[in-house]
């Protein structure tokens, strides 16, 4: 067995022993314990704070706290472990009141783009080395720049012959210069199809490549040579929108995953509060 | 109309001499004395005559008393014949690495560590005046060609804690390391109150020992009494051979060296042309040959290859300490009815400098001594390998765990000879998520300053980060005239220890994979350290493998999906586990 696939093997028998666990507990004490919900809340909270000291962990990578690989693996199977928490926590009922609702919608949230992250952390990595080849996302505008002013001097120039100078075989029309304002310049201009992108779909590649050959009936053979250049830049450039669409989505996830994060904290330290200071000595 | 080809004179060997302030007079004197008046004329060949040699290929270099003329564990491209003074060795105690300009092992205490987290806040590349204070024990002066000397502050102390032994005119020193690409392993400093020596290049020193017998056997002779003897009973090969029989077979085994000592210049070069190719490797030994000889590779790298097609393919790279041509010999000794050539061939990669042990010897000392166990299983000449009846006989080729690597990735590693890296940055592409943790925890580790680049050439999903590789082979060491690059002791790390590097770029200029960056000091309230001549001060800098800090490097450690790790790429098991992970 590899290494990986060890890992989850052993990550998800613990978590299924620790949730059939959890569950036997809440058929026993649920009912013979009085102070149950105190018992399951705290417990949560306890797997809650192990969860968000994961984000402490990569805030000091210089102190010698084990490897973020072994503590992300912790995070996700305790992440996972807590949805059985959580409901054993609320008896396997939906909350009541505007507060548990927030508060459980809250959960709900950061467990959904946890899962969301996971996945995109194991799925686009793999799409992302097998197009536009391997670029850091900090250099794209400078890249996509570069990329315009050359497509803009294609097409400035009319024909592959006249960069710089007089085409010897011209005459040569507008066309691409026409062409590359009505179609091209807003795609050069900045990213563009991000959702297709995302969801590995071609199709705004394709029918941009085939405006591309509809115009080509126009040309002679000078403009068809520049035509072919401004095709591979268009390619270029569409792997260039391909990487910054998915690696702004891997990017982004986490501003997304993390204030929900914060958020729950806070309610849930409200949460508890407010049941201490509402509990009427039950406890 | 056709291009104008532009023309140029043709480079020569010697359109730059070692020491261009070499005269008619230097030469003249130095064919006066031993060796060199008793080197017949004759013997050398008309392109490399020897007043050329002397001129082109040597340097007279004057030391004042105390000036350190070489380092324990630095790696030089010359050796040195002493023409006047006296010099001495360091044989033990060895002299503190302080002395020697580098910086005393050290790890991080948890207080220095946690003050990282508010030491982020400095300025780039800042320095507190402590850190660039060099050892009392350490003077520095520049000679009259503005070259860096470092001398030895308190030479009677150093006399009187440390055992060392004086060496006078005529001696020689420093050639095995130069000729083997070999540490150094004794420090040499001056004893009297001037000395003049004379530094002969690795080229020069080859070619006199290629044209008189007496030098040559003069440096044999070293060679197998100091370095041979040892290595030969470190080998595993020859640890069933007696004292008798291991000396016996010193004087049986033949050295050489292939390929170009100075590889990175011309590698970088080649490279930057895109023209790396295998078929410009010298030929060790070619497949189908005779096997004549067990080949033991004790410096640099060599590619193992078969033919393919019209070309050649590569099947595994091996490195220092590793065997070719054992199985075939050992087949041949086993079978003498069947005997088979060498079923692949060897290429020196940069520079190679090796041992071959003669096939009669091997059968006559060492296969003998062998369990049945330990000779390679017989290939017979029904085996269906790809590359022939007898293509599994060598462990160093295709029953290596090179075989589960795929061969463009095996090319790519050897075309760009990151089989030289012990530490090497790879990253598995399925699995990175660029969310640059690594590099965060890079600059965290380093005060701000993250240390590597987290881009690189790549190959499928392998990507090779540009960050130091800690080479088996520093070429970056070789010409620090301060030794403030060295290795660690402990673990064998490069490092550079920013109070003794003075910026010259020798190190950033040697390496091959464009690791080490020079960059502009500023202290600690941001603003620029500038010298007495108002320029920037300039330091080395690269990755140092996290060498202060406690449990390894950061990058590896924070990589929260696995895709990150340091790794010796000589070690291809590792890499084939690594991939199916």
């Amino acid at each position: 067995m590899s290494r990986f696939g060890r890992q989850s093997f052993i990550g998800t028998f613990l978590l299924l022993v620790a949730s059939a666990g959890a569950v036997m507990a809440h058929r026993r004490w649920s009912q013979e314990l009085p102070n149950y919900a105190y018992l399951s809340g705290w417990v949560l909270m306890t797997v809650m704070i192990l969860l968000a000291l994961y984000n402490m962990r990569k805030r000091l990578p210089f102190l010698s706290l084990g490897s973020s690989e072994a503590w992300l693996q912790v995070h996700v199977y305790a992440g996972f472990f807590t949805v059985v928490l959580f409901l054993a926590h609320l008896n396997f009922r939906m909350p009541t009141g505007w507060f548990e609702g927030t508060l459980a919608w809250l959960y709900l949230l950061v467990t959904g783009s946890g899962i969301v992250g996971l996945f995109f952390s194991r799925v686009l990595p793999r799409r992302l080395a097998t197009r536009g080849g391997e670029v850091i996302h900090e250099k794209i505008p400078a890249l996509r720049h570069a990329l315009r002013q050359e497509a803009e001097a294609l097409a400035l120039a009319g024909s592959a012959g006249s960069v710089g100078g007089a085409s010897s075989t011209g005459p040569y029309s507008s066309v691409i210069a026409d062409f590359y304002l009505q179609n091209l310049h807003e795609f050069f201009r900045g990213p563009k199809y991000f959702w297709p992108h995302l969801l590995d779909s071609r199709r705004p590649l394709n029918a941009l490549m085939r405006e591309l050959d509809d115009v080509r009936r126009y040309l002679n053979e000078a403009e068809r040579a520049t035509l072919q250049k401004l095709g591979d830049l268009v390619r270029r450039k569409d792997g260039l929108d391909y990487h910054h669409s998915l690696q702004v989505t891997l990017k982004l996830w986490l501003f997304v995953h993390l204030p929900l994060t914060y958020s729950l904290m806070i309610f849930s330290v409200l949460h508890v509060i407010i049941v201490f200071a509402f509990s009427g000595g039950s406890r | 109309m056709p291009p104008t080809p532009s023309i140029v004179e043709r480079p020569q060997r010697w359109d730059v001499a070692f020491d261009p302030a070499m005269t008619d007079a230097d030469v003249d004197r130095l064919l006066a004395i031993p060796p060199f008046s008793n080197m017949p004329a004759e013997k050398f060949s008309k392109r490399t005559p020897l007043r050329e040699i002397l001129r082109n290929d040597t340097a007279i270099r004057r030391y004042r008393k105390g000036e350190i003329v070489v380092r324990q564990g630095d790696y030089g491209t010359s050796a040195f014949m002493i023409l006047s003074g006296t010099v001495r060795v360091v044989l033990k105690p060895d002299l503190p690495p302080a002395m020697l300009g580098r910086q005393a092992p050290s790890k991080k205490g948890f207080f220095r560590m946690l003050a990282q987290l508010w030491s982020e806040r400095r300025p780039p590349e800042s320095f507190q005046r402590k850190q660039l204070r060099q050892d009392a024990g350490l003077g520095e002066r520049r000679d009259e060609n503005e070259q860096v000397r470092v001398f030895l502050q308190d030479l009677p102390r150093v006399l009187d804690k440390h055992r060392t032994e004086e060496m006078t005119a005529g001696d020689f020193f420093g050639e095995i390391a130069a000729l083997s690409r070999m540490p150094r392993t004794s420090t040499i400093f001056t004893a009297s109150d001037e000395a003049e020596l004379l530094e002969i290049r690795w080229q020069g020193l080859r070619d006199l020992m290629r044209s008189d017998d007496q030098l040559r056997k003069h440096i044999d002779r070293i060679y197998r009494e100091r370095a041979l003897a040892s290595y030969l009973r470190a080998t595993p090969l020859f640890r069933h051979l007696t004292k008798e029989q291991l000396d016996e077979l010193a004087k049986h085994v033949e050295f050489a060296s292939y390929g170009d000592y100075d590889w990175s210049g011309d590698y970088k070069r080649l490279a930057k042309a895109g023209s790396v190719r295998p078929e410009k490797e010298p030929v060790i030994v070619q497949e189908g040959d005779y096997p004549n000889g067990v080949v033991l590779l004790r410096a640099g790298f060599a590619r193992v290859s078969q033919k393919f097609g019209t070309g050649e393919r590569t099947l595994n790279y091996i490195g220092a300490g590793q065997l070719f041509g054992f199985d075939e010999i050992a087949h041949n000794f086993q079978k003498p009815q069947d005997p088979v050539p060498y079923q692949y061939t060897l290429r020196a990669i940069g520079y190679t400098h090796l041992l071959i042990v003669p096939t009669r010897v091997m059968e006559q000392f060492v296969l003998p001594t062998l369990s049945q166990k330990e000779l390679p299983a017989l290939g017979g000449a029904s085996s269906a390998s790809p590359g022939g009846p007898h293509a599994r006989l060598s462990t160093t080729a295709a029953s290596s765990p090179s075989a589960t690597i795929d061969g463009d990735t095996l090319e790519f590693l050897t075309a760009n000879r990151f089989f030289n890296g012990t530490a090497t940055m790879v990253i598995d592409l399925d699995r990175c998520t660029r969310c640059d943790d690594c590099v965060r925890a890079c600059a965290s580790t380093h005060d701000n300053n993250p240390r590597f680049l987290r881009h690189g050439p790549s190959s499928g999903r392998l990507m090779v980060a540009n960050a130091c590789m800690h080479c088996a082979d520093p070429v970056c060491m070789i010409g620090c005239p301060t030794g403030a690059i060295h290795r660690e002791s402990f673990a064998g790390q490069v490092v550079i220890n920013p109070a003794t590097c003075i910026g010259c770029k020798a190190c950033a200029n040697n390496c091959p994979y464009e690791a080490i960056r020079m960059v502009e000091i500023r202290d600690e309230r941001g603003d620029f350290i500038v010298g007495e001549d108002f320029r920037p001060i300039l330091k080395a800098t690269k990755c140092d493998l996290c060498v202060e800090n406690w449990g390894g490097p950061a990058c590896e450690r924070a990589c929260p999906h696995g895709a990150l790790e340091r790794m010796n790429l000589n070690d291809l098991e590792s890499l084939a586990d690594w991939m199916k992970r």
